[in-house]
């Protein structure tokens, strides 16, 4: 049974937190069937204090194996490099990740943090921080480009902010049976970054017909005015709903493209920058020409129910 | 007299928490809590869009994203003198009061209880049945806790996508109004939460358990054969036999900021603020409840690795430029918040004494502040979090219809200051923002744990967390569980203490 340890570094707990939200597959069904075994996370388990520096030393010195390493959070390299703006016991934290890594056969960034730099590492980013293999889309990071763990792989990007509760479980139960899985050009598994936040998006037939909202809390489209990055967004939010419930988009919250490594953009995350009528940051892979040749007859065969937002998102 | 210090770092706590103990023949006679991760947030938001607070502050802190982003739209709201719709306040409360129910049961059966399963109580009478109930992953209200709590986060998923971490409440309101849909299932979610409650945790009618209002009529209810083996029983009994209804006091002196904003109150002149928990300073000698003033908040950063000040500055005035000093007698990267001087606690314990719980007012009266009363009290916030919740679903269903948001004004956030104030999982939760031509200049949080955590401040008085481990006796020094119990029972979350620096000028550290 393969273990697993789950070390925070500078987190908000958010993706320890969609991990306790994930049901299908559970952390506590991945345990209890037998997958994983918990060498430790830092909220879960009951190991008495003093126990995780103990582990690191025993991974380190070889005495104890390591399968899998998520990593939570940014790393964090502040003050002056000295990585000591996030510490253990007086040791950098970004020194005890680098050693765990090194011995780990898998290793798992855990949320757009860990992949990217993340939240704390938006301008000015005060706490120097960076992802384990990227600063933001810059391959490089904590570990350098070139780096492999233990079973060949890059670091696994799990990009997210927080990461899909069920993408985190289902990652973790695919790496502990051994279920093959692709990962794409940002090291991420494809199977989960495939599609666009956009697909799927019950506001979809007002983006089809060129109805856009100008101001948050309508029903209609909120890719042209309202900072939506839906078209342009990588993930599944749509496909695999929140909570079983629902997405960001379909509740009237524009998409803010946190799995995307540049997340959080640098500029009024509530409104889109635009050329024109048309926004500068267009749906993946179209052209503009075309684009706005079609936007212009979209809006021409806009039907009635919509134009008068009748239709519920 | 053999003196040492003790390096002990504690898991199953938001965040990393570092406490140094000094001991004199097992006995602590100093400590020192430290935080040990700077993030730099409030330097994050200097320079961006006011709203992008929406977007920047939930992230402080997974799992109370919600209460960091009602206390930065309350900010908004009160910066630019806006009107609130009723439906949108009502959606708001429901959201944080589903969060913090979340947070109430997942700290308890998560958290706090795995400590009870420690090798040194391995022979207590209990063991059996309290492993049955509460073993890690796998105790029966562990798995309990698990799936309702995953269930009464879908409140927050209705209206606001997803949870953790999303951005439904905006200036003027919330981005979508509640149907007749959403009621029913709001109120299915509530309901299942109860029922889950009163089967596995109280074994009695939720009504019937809020009505409990003396420590001797909880003592006869919990003695009462039917609820031998129920999660609330083992707590109670379990807690009270090793102790912990006699150490971890602290400071004596209980803040709460108030809790939920009234739906057809909150708007201009947002003045002071109505809740439906009255706020109030209250005083565990002589039971006095006090007005709470925010303007008599200070922080203080003289023992934290920042740029030193004199004494305490209200997060108006506020600055915080990081300057690392290993060595020295600065420890910690939290500042220390106190109010009018004053070391106070604050948590749900804070929040059920100022809004007048006769229950956990006798228990304070009668055996003063403890471990066991501040962590029961969490468990009683959740119960009396599900019932209001009740009543605003309710309230919400006569509200259909109605707006649910107003688009403010064009430049309504050009120019001015504003701050929001709630009761988060953890307590007291503020954030003060300053604008200056349509940008943030200034941002400054003060988080619960900030207030329990806190440092030495200029005077050389504690925080509450040292304060209330300070004269323990510890049984093992390799294995401080009691130090345990009592820093678990304030529900840490070192993830929100952390971050505070930064405000003022756009700031550049390291190389």
């Amino acid at each position: 049974m393969p273990n697993m340890l789950w070390m925070q570094t500078g987190a908000c707990s958010g993706d320890s937190m969609s991990l306790l939200t994930a049901d299908g597959p559970s952390i506590e069904g991945l345990i209890r069937s037998g997958a994983i075994e918990l060498l430790w996370h830092p909220s879960l388990t009951d190991a008495p204090s003093g126990y995780f520096a103990t582990l690191v030393e025993r991974i380190e010195s070889g005495e104890q194996g390591l399968d899998i390493l998520c990593i939570e959070g940014s790393i964090v390299t502040g003050p002056y490099g000295s990585g000591m703006f996030d510490s253990h016991r007086g040791r950098p934290k970004m020194q005890i990740v680098s050693a765990l890594a090194a011995r780990a056969r898998t290793v798992v960034a855990v949320g757009t943090c860990a992949a990217f730099g993340g939240v704390h590492a938006a301008p000015p980013n005060p706490s120097d921080s960076i992802g384990l293999q990227y600063d933001h889309a810059d391959p490089g990071g904590l570990l350098g480009e070139d780096w492999r763990a233990g079973d060949g792989r890059p670091v696994i990007n799990l990009a997210g902010c927080p990461v899909h509760p069920l993408t985190i479980t289902r990652t973790l139960s695919m790496l502990a049976t051994g279920t093959p899985f692709e990962l794409d050009f940002l090291n991420r598994p494809q199977v989960f970054f495939a599609s666009t936040v956009h697909q799927g998006c019950t506001r979809n037939e007002y983006h089809e017909y060129d109805v856009e909202d100008r101001e948050p809390g309508g029903k209609a489209c909120m890719y042209f005015n309202l900072g939506c990055q839906g078209p342009s967004t990588l993930a599944n939010c749509n496909g695999e709903l929140w909570n079983n419930r629902s997405s960001k988009t379909r509740a009237g919250v524009p998409c803010f493209g946190c799995t995307s490594p540049d997340f959080p953009r640098d500029g009024d995350l509530f409104r889109t920058d635009k050329i024109g009528d048309v926004p500068v940051t267009l749906p993946l892979g179209v052209s503009r020409a075309r684009y706005m040749a079609y936007k212009n007859l979209a809006k021409a065969a806009a039907p009635v129910r919509l134009i008068k937002r009748e239709m519920e998102p | 007299m053999a003196r040492k210090t003790l390096g002990i770092d504690l898991n199953r706590v938001e965040g990393d928490l570092e406490f140094e103990v000094d001991l004199e023949d097992g006995r602590i006679v100093g400590a020192r809590c430290i935080g040990t991760l700077f993030r730099g947030f409030e330097q994050l938001l200097v320079d961006r869009a006011p709203r992008d607070s929406l977007v920047i502050t939930p992230r402080v802190c997974g799992i109370c994203g919600t209460a960091h982003l009602y206390t930065a739209v309350l900010a908004l709201e009160r910066l630019a003198q806006l009107p609130v719709p009723p439906q949108a306040t009502l959606i708001r409360n429901l959201c944080l009061m589903a969060e913090n129910v979340q947070s109430d049961l997942r700290q308890t059966f998560l958290f706090f209880v795995p400590d009870f399963l420690n090798p040194r109580y391995g022979d207590h009478p209990m063991a059996a049945a309290v492993a049955r109930a509460f073993q890690p992953m796998k105790g029966s209200a562990v798995l309990g806790a698990l799936g309702v709590t995953r269930r009464i986060l879908q409140v927050v998923a209705i209206f606001g996508g997803q949870w953790p971490h999303s951005s439904y409440m905006l200036p003027g309101g919330v981005t979508r109004g509640a149907n007749a849909r959403d009621i029913v299932d709001c109120r299915e979610l509530v309901e299942s939460t109860v029922a889950w409650l009163e089967d596995d945790v109280l074994g009695d009618r939720l009504e019937a358990f809020l009505a409990l209002d003396t420590l001797a009529a909880l003592e006869r209810w919990l003695a009462e054969p039917v609820r031998a083996e129920r999660a609330m029983t083992l707590f109670c009994n379990f807690s009270r036999s090793v102790g912990l209804d006699r150490i971890g006091g602290g400071a004596r002196t209980f803040l709460s900021g108030g809790s939920y904003h009234d739906p057809d109150s909150w708007g201009p002149p947002c003045g002071e603020q109505k809740t439906l928990l009255a706020a109030g300073i209250f005083e565990a000698d002589g039971g006095t409840l006090a007005p709470f003033d925010p303007d008599r908040i200070t922080e203080h950063v003289r023992h934290s690795w920042f740029r030193s000040y004199a004494g305490g500055r209200h997060p108006f005035e506020g600055e915080t430029v990081p300057d690392y000093q290993p060595g020295s007698d600065r420890y910690t990267w939290a500042k220390a918040p106190r109010y009018g001087e004053q070391v106070v606690e604050t948590g749900p314990l804070a929040e059920l004494l100022a809004a007048g719980d006769a229950l956990c007012r006798d228990i304070l009266a009668t055996l003063g502040p403890n471990t066991w009363l501040r962590q029961f009290a969490r468990l009683r916030r959740a119960a009396r979090t599900l019932a209001l919740m009740r009543g605003q679903v309710d309230a919400l269903a006569r509200r259909i219809g109605e707006p649910h948001y107003r688009h403010p004004p064009e430049g309504a956030f050009e120019q001015g200051e504003g701050f929001g104030i709630v009761q988060a999982a953890r307590g007291t939760l503020g954030h003060w923002m300053q604008v200056e031509d349509g940008r943030i200049s200034r941002y400054q949080i003060v988080t619960p744990t900030a207030w329990n955590a806190s440092p030495k401040d200029s005077a050389g008085r504690h925080g509450h967390w040292e304060q209330s481990v300070i004269g323990l006796q510890l049984a093992d020094e390799a294995d401080p569980v009691e130090l345990g119990h009592i820093v678990r029972s304030h529900d840490p979350c070192l993830v929100c203490t952390v971050h505070f620096a930064g405000s003022g000028r756009r700031f550049r550290y390291g190389v």
